[in-house]
Order: structure tokens, then sequence, then C-alpha cells
């Protein structure tokens, strides 16, 4: 005997009250749970699903479904994190290294100019920091508009636009803007902190702008049922 | 009292002895047959094993999950009886990452043995 539509509804269902948030995750774990019961049902045709149901869940452990889905998240975080990291290697290989490397010399013989007002060098810093923060609330609320539209969420998404674990990265040009003070460095500091300058700017705009735009691409590849899923909608 | 702790602590050490090989199981499994969806993979476990290995759920969608974003696995999406079914297949660097793993572990199983069963020669 297969799963009626009704009862794989009501396995989504299930599945979101076990704080599975996420579509993609409900979605393995339905179709799990389905032939689960299936089997069930073949060797004790008498069982109801909802009993049925219950004996597959035990079989997740004490803590449900919260372990996979923790895991997923570590297995997408790191997923974005080889994204960024990729698009940042682009930056540093042929062609674009030419401006890259041209746009570290610009702000390295900008800081050597302006090496009394070095509140400029913690300005710049600062406002990396704060466009990232801006940058990100606006993702977010883009996100959560679209959301509403359609009413599923996929993991890999919410990284994308906002969730992301980024906190390690803002940290270090908050010491740079709190530490540096206006003392006579060394070029090779000031080569340094043009380098990291350009490094966190490109960064943000990766995170920002670039994997957000390609974002569709991403979540298809991710996901060969994002397109099912949004083209029936 | 005695037998029942040191039941215990047998399975305990058993299923730890199979912690470290689940991923090379599936990867093995999806050598063999193409592409599988996760309660498939389970059921054969336990159909080769004879029932002895029991992969359980909470351990094999966390393994599927990281194996799909090392890249060594990559999915399909079909709607089989009115649900989306996912299938998870070896990619490129899968298939000869599987090679080597395989390798290591008939190396680690060959240790095992002359250390556990040395041949008197």
């Amino acid at each position: 005997m297969k799963l009626s539509a009704e009862q794989i509804e009501r396995l989504y269902q299930f599945t979101r009250q076990h704080y599975v948030e996420y579509y993609d995750l409900q979605t393995e774990l339905v179709d799990h749970l389905a032939n689960a019961i299936e089997e069930q049902w073949q060797q004790n045709p008498k069982l109801s699903f909802e009993e049925a149901l219950q004996i597959e869940f035990k079989k997740f452990g004490v803590f449900g479904f919260m372990d996979v889905v923790e895991q997923r998240q570590s297995a997408l975080n790191k997923k974005y994190n080889k994204l960024v990291l990729n698009e940042l290697k682009t930056f540093f290989s042929v062609p674009k290294i030419i401006g890259t490397i041209s746009a570290i010399g610009i702000i390295f013989y900008l800081i050597k100019q302006l090496q009394e007002g070095f509140w400029i060098v913690q300005g710049m810093f600062l406002a990396l920091i704060l466009s990232y923060f801006f940058g990100i609330l606006i993702l977010i609320r883009r996100n959560k508009k679209r959301n509403k539209q359609n009413g599923k969420k996929w993991l890999l998404k919410e990284i994308i636009f906002g969730y992301s674990s980024s906190a390690g990265l803002i940290n270090l040009p908050i010491q740079f803007a709190i530490h540096l003070k206006g003392e006579n460095y060394h070029d090779g500091f000031l080569l340094l902190f043009s380098f990291l300058l350009i490094v966190f700017g490109l960064t943000e705009y990766i995170m920002l702008i670039l994997i957000p735009s390609k974002a569709e691409d991403f979540l298809k590849e991710t996901y060969p049922e994002y397109q099912i899923s949004v083209g029936s909608l | 009292m005695y037998i029942c702790s040191d039941v215990n602590r047998f399975s305990m050490k058993n299923s730890q002895l199979y912690k470290g090989s689940l991923t090379t199981i599936v990867m093995k499994l999806l050598e063999e047959n193409g592409r599988m969806y996760g309660y498939e993979i389970t059921q054969k476990v336990k159909e080769i094993t004879k029932g002895e290995l029991k992969i359980t759920e909470g351990a094999l969608y966390p393994a599927l999950h990281k194996l799909e974003a090392e890249g060594v696995l990559e999915v399909e999406i079909e709607n089989v009886d009115n649900r989306l079914r996912k299938y998870y297949k070896l990619t490129e660097k899968g298939t000869s990452e599987t090679i080597n793993r395989l390798a290591e572990l008939e190396e680690f199983i060959k240790n095992m043995q002359s250390i556990v069963n040395p041949k008197l020669t």
C-alpha cells in the first residue's frame, strides 16, 4: 500500500512540528518516513498511519531530527565558505589579479601619503564594517519578503541571504579599527594594511553582491528540487 | 549483572568500530548500485549483513550531507508516489575517492587481522 497525498502532506507537517524548518530537509525526511511506513505496512497491514509514523520517528533517537538539521547546517555552511573562497581566489588569479594588485598599490600609496592622518585608514576599516552590516540587513529583509511570497525555506538560501555565520570575519577589521594609531608605520605594515583592506573589501563584495546575484544558480545546483518547486508555484 | 554490563560495553565498542567506516560503506554501495536514496541505503546494508549491521537514520543523513558538501556525491530528484525522492550518486571525484578509501579499508582489515590473528610461521 502506498501513502496518499494527504498523508504525505501530514508528514511535511510532522517534520515542521519537529523543528525542521527547511523544505530541502523536510522533503528528504518525508520520503524516508514514507518508505519506512510503507515497509511496516507490508509486514503489518493493520497498523495505523500515525502508529507507524511514531515507530519510525523513535528510530531517530531522543533528539529527533535535531541532529540531522544541525549537521546539515554545518555541511552547508562549509559549502558556502567554499563558495566565497573560490570567488575570492579568482581575484588572485589572471586576469583579475592585475586589478587586485593595482588596487592594493593605490591604497598603499594613499595610506603612505596620509601617514599623519591615520584616522583615514581607521575610517576605511570602519566604513567596511558599517557597509557590511547594512548590506546584511538589506539582504535579510529582501529574503524575508520573498519567503513570505512562496512560504518555503531553503537552508542554503538562508545562509546566502544573511544568515551566514561570518561574525569571525568582521571581528578582524574591528580590531584593526580600534588598535590602529597614528604612528610612523613601516612600509611592510602599510602594505599589509592595504592588502587586508582590499581582501576585506572583496570578501564583502562577494558575500553581499556577487553570490546573492548568482544565488539562483547555486540553489539549482544544490537542490534539483528547487526548480520543480518554484516552477510549480 | 556482570554479563549485562559486559554486553553493553561490547555493543558500544562495536558501533564505534563501524562508525569510522560509514562513509566508506555508503560510497562502496553507490559505486555498485549507481544511484540510491537514503532509505534504500539503510535497507541494503541490513540485507547484505543479514541484519547484523544497521545504519541509523541519525547517522546516515549527516554522512550523506557531508559527502555532498565535499563534492563526493551529487543529487538527483525524482517524483515518485506523490513525493519527491532524493537520489545520491558519486561524482567523478567521488569515484576516485572511493577507490582510495576502499584500498585504505582493506589495508586496515589486513593489519587488524594480523594483529588479532597472527599467523604462526
